[in-house]
């Protein structure tokens, strides 16, 4: 059933003109440009699409009551899973920020482990409130409050203990030498709301370290 | 880059693949518009796949879960608008290009010997896509999916002795609910992509043995040049490479007009009343199925007895299957000669027409005698061509191709 | 090429409503989608349906962005907005009081728009009239015996079933037209607010698309050209 015909054999693509070849070559070329562009195009949004979306951002921010936080007293919030304290400081509690400088690690807070609000002796916005990340920059334990002056040794003025490896922290977060916690406990970004009856956490600070 | 392909080719036959199915394997060199319909299904499917893995990124396929996951997508999801138009669009084009292409094998006679396996292969693969597109749209658990779902997996229960039991299989419960969508996400992502996958493959696999057939319906093998090559045939690489890609983008433009500026094709894509979440206490007014299986709900209302019309649908969905030995015409196997056969054509494709709007219609008594007419033409086109097809005029069929 | 004339023309009757007798009462409203017509729609929902209404899917967030709007300007129409702009648009009536009022919940309008269709709700709202048989004293030509009361009385006035005006509102017939065609566009916006970016990056995507395939075309042309 098959006839060999010579007459018009199928045309040979591997020998065009030369005109043609340049510009084939040109065209091919443009066309595989313009095509893997398009890829890249389309690739872009897909990607894209797998970063956190609308709803995970708005479970991103916890705002915490401070009508309910007596002076003296403090309050743990879920903040992205994790805990961040929020202490109602007292004057005496206060006072004890300046009296310890020598035995901190960094009381002048160089390492940027706070907004730029926050870089002062009270690590805060407003003076009475502290409201920091409550996880020990050693081994990310969760330090104890202990506000009480003499709970943890007799020389103790009040602050954070670490019972895991017993790094200790001032009032205002701020780490003792000779302790294994290289840096200050972090400060998150913040605001007050309400009319300041509110806190609302937002983001960590991008140069901080948690632990 | 020639060292490291010869050391693939003693590992692996690269080279010998691209050779025997791209630049040796010859096509013939008439391929008209008819033909870009099977590369372009193929590239429509890609975007499926694609699309349906970043959907499923988000996808929450519980009864309280689902829609709003739909909606999150649609809201939140960055770009996630985009991915769902282009899903559900390209929902539709798949349709539209396979619809096309199976026409374009009525037309040029492409299921005739020695390709009917080929067009049962293609059948087949028609029949998954109906049931990938069933399934998928189930998910978003609107309310016409529910309904939807319902109305199809109580068809399933026509099967005589297994029929209540295949429901309960198809259901995983009373109703359709959470059960339902878990396995139905099973069945479209995994189960029946994985089913089309191979049988694509089969299905050219199928082609390049027998090689295509043509506008003109002769076989170009049986002409061979000096070289062996059939005379009137070209390599599939460069000439139906090059084709294919100008193809893709027309198609591409036209996808992109519709997903950017029509997206529901106003109803038409994405039905309204899937907008509104799954209601097990609400029917809406009209339960219709998507365009692309309306013609079928046509014929299926147009029978006044449940088991007859489920019978019917049947049968008419299976009866195309038989096509490569209804068709008995030795003569000629492109309507180009036979111009009966394409008559006939047309009024089987107006009559699919036809019974696809009457489908998408709310049931109505007046439009029941033109769907019954187009159920008729249509089971008649298939029944009286082994008669019509030994004895129509044939118009002598030419040596060499036309372009 | 008759055959896709055919095809052409009874896919588009195709794409015609499906319930041929709604449609006789809706009328159309008129307006540009545009950030100007939104912002004057989302100004309307917030005074008037926020009360009972929520748009359970939109965020604040966005709104600054979509509208064209500062975040005070925002705040201004949606006091949420400043302490928690994540948030969605909730209603300030609570479902179960909700219920005990209207023996309804009042649905969320999220997606309204796209399953009635805007020219329903912009009927819907014009609609309402003085009927002393219901609990609510109205009742609603697009939407019979609908337990919605009929707040907008107070701006559009009230008529009677055969549309003779009982008495006079605030405003205009005109403005209350122009308000309820804001509100229309403001809920066609949150049932599909990737609107307003499509119709932004479509022209670029299409003429990138476009110049593709000439190029293309131009290399099938040429490879051809043996054939040929």
């Amino acid at each position: 059933m098959s006839d060999r015909d010579e007459s018009k054999a199928a045309p040979d693509p591997e020998a065009p003109g030369d005109i043609d070849e340049g510009k084939r070559q040109f065209l091919a070329t443009t066309t595989g440009v313009i095509g893997v562009l398009g890829c890249g195009g389309a690739a872009v949004p897909l990607i894209r699409s797998l970063e956190p979306d609308a709803s995970v951002a708005a479970a991103a921010t916890t705002i915490a009551n401070l009508s309910d936080i007596g002076p003296g007293m403090q309050k743990t919030v879920n903040w992205q899973n994790k805990p961040v304290i929020i202490v109602h400081r007292t004057p005496e509690m206060l006072a004890t920020l300046t009296a310890l400088t020598g035995k901190l690690a960094d009381p002048n807070c160089e390492v940027p482990q706070q907004p730029p609000y926050a870089r002062n002796i009270y690590r805060s916005r407003k003076p009475e409130w502290l409201v920091m990340v409550r996880v020990c920059t050693h081994l990310c334990c969760i330090p104890l409050f202990e506000p009480t002056p003499g709970s943890v040794e007799p020389a103790w003025r009040g602050g954070f203990h670490c019972p895991c490896h017993g790094s200790s922290y001032d009032l205002a977060g701020r780490v003792f030498k000779d302790v294994p916690a290289p840096r200050n406990m972090a400060i998150p970004e913040y605001e007050f709301i309400n009319d300041g009856s509110q806190v609302r956490i937002t983001a960590m600070y991008p140069k901080s370290k948690l632990c | 880059m020639s060292t490291l392909i010869a050391w693939i080719d003693r590992r692996f036959p690269l080279t010998k693949l691209v050779r025997e199915s791209m630049t040796e394997y010859y096509a013939p060199k008439n391929f008209n518009f008819w033909y870009f319909f099977g590369s372009l299904a193929l590239f429509v499917f890609a975007i499926q796949v694609i699309t349906g893995i970043f959907l499923l990124a988000h996808y929450q396929p519980s009864a309280d879960k689902a829609f709003e996951s739909i909606q999150t997508i649609m809201y939140d999801v960055k770009w996630g608008w985009l991915i769902r138009y282009a899903h559900t669009t390209g929902a539709s084009f798949f349709f539209i290009v396979v619809y096309l292409h199976m026409l374009r094998g009525y037309l040029y006679g492409s299921y005739r010997k020695p390709r009917e396996l080929l067009w049962i292969i293609g059948f087949v693969i028609y029949l998954c896509l109906m049931a990938e597109a069933y399934f998928g749209y189930v998910l978003p658990y609107g309310n016409m999916s529910y309904w939807g779902g319902e109305v199809i997996t109580s068809i399933i229960g026509a099967i005589p002795v297994v029929g209540d039991w295949l429901v309960s299989l198809a259901r995983g419960g009373f109703g359709i609910g959470t059960a339902t969508l878990n396995r139905f996400l099973a069945f479209h992502v995994v189960l029946v992509p994985a089913l089309l996958a191979a049988l694509v493959v089969i299905h050219l696999l199928a082609l390049h043995e027998t090689g295509s057939n043509n506008p003109d319906g002769i076989e170009i093998r049986d002409r061979l040049g000096a070289d062996g090559k059939p005379i009137d045939g070209i390599p599939f690489h460069p000439y139906y490479t090059v084709k294919d890609i100008f193809g893709v983008g027309v198609l591409m433009i036209l996808f992109a007009l519709v997903v950017f500026y029509a997206p529901t094709l106003h109803g038409l894509f994405i039905e309204s009343y899937n907008y509104t979440p799954a209601n097990p206490m609400q029917t809406p007014p009209d339960i219709t199925p998507a365009w692309y299986l309306a013609p079928y709900y046509a014929m299926l209302r147009a029978i006044p007895n449940k088991e007859l019309g489920i019978l019917v649908l049947f049968l008419a969905i299976i009866v195309p299957f038989f096509l490569p030995w209804l068709d008995r015409n030795a003569r000629a196997r492109s309507v180009r000669y036979r111009p009966v056969y394409l008559g006939m054509i047309v009024v089987l494709v107006a009559s699919m027409l036809v019974l696809g709007w009457i489908g998408m219609q709310p049931a109505s008594p007046a439009l029941l005698p033109p769907a019954r007419v187009c159920l008729a033409l249509y089971f008649l086109f298939f029944f009286t061509l082994p008669f019509i097809s030994r004895i129509e005029p044939t118009r002598p069929v030419p040596e060499r191709l036309r372009m | 090429m008759r055959k896709l004339a055919c095809l052409a023309v009874l896919a588009l009757a195709a794409a015609l409503p499906a319930s041929a007798q709604e449609a006789a009462k809706l009328s159309t409203p008129h307006y540009r989608f545009d950030r100007a017509t939104l912002q004057a729609g989302a100004k309307f929902f917030a005074s008037n349906c926020t009360a009972c209404h929520s748009l359970g899917h939109i965020r604040y967030r966005r709104l600054a962005t979509d509208l064209g709007m500062s975040k005070e300007a925002l705040t201004r129409i949606f006091p949420q907005a400043r302490n928690k702009p994540d948030d969605v648009i909730k209603s300030a009536m609570p479902a179960d009081a909700a219920l005990q009022a209207f023996g309804v919940v009042p649905p969320d309008l999220t997606l309204e728009a796209r399953y009635r269709g805007t020219r329903w709700i912009y009927s819907y709202l014009k609609g309402f009239y003085s009927d002393p048989s219901r609990p609510t004293g109205f009742n609603n030509h697009v939407r019979p015996n609908v337990a919605m009361p009929d707040v907008l009385a107070g701006l559009q006035g009230i008529v009677a079933a055969d549309g003779s005006v009982i008495s006079k509102g605030s405003v205009s017939p005109a403005e209350f037209d122009r308000d309820i065609a804001a509100v229309t566009a403001w809920l066609q916006y949150t049932s599909d607010p990737s609107k307003l970016e499509r119709r932004a990056l479509g022209p670029w995507v299409i003429g990138f698309l476009v110049v593709f395939t000439l190029v293309a075309y131009a290399l099938k042309r040429v490879v051809w050209r043996p054939v040929h």
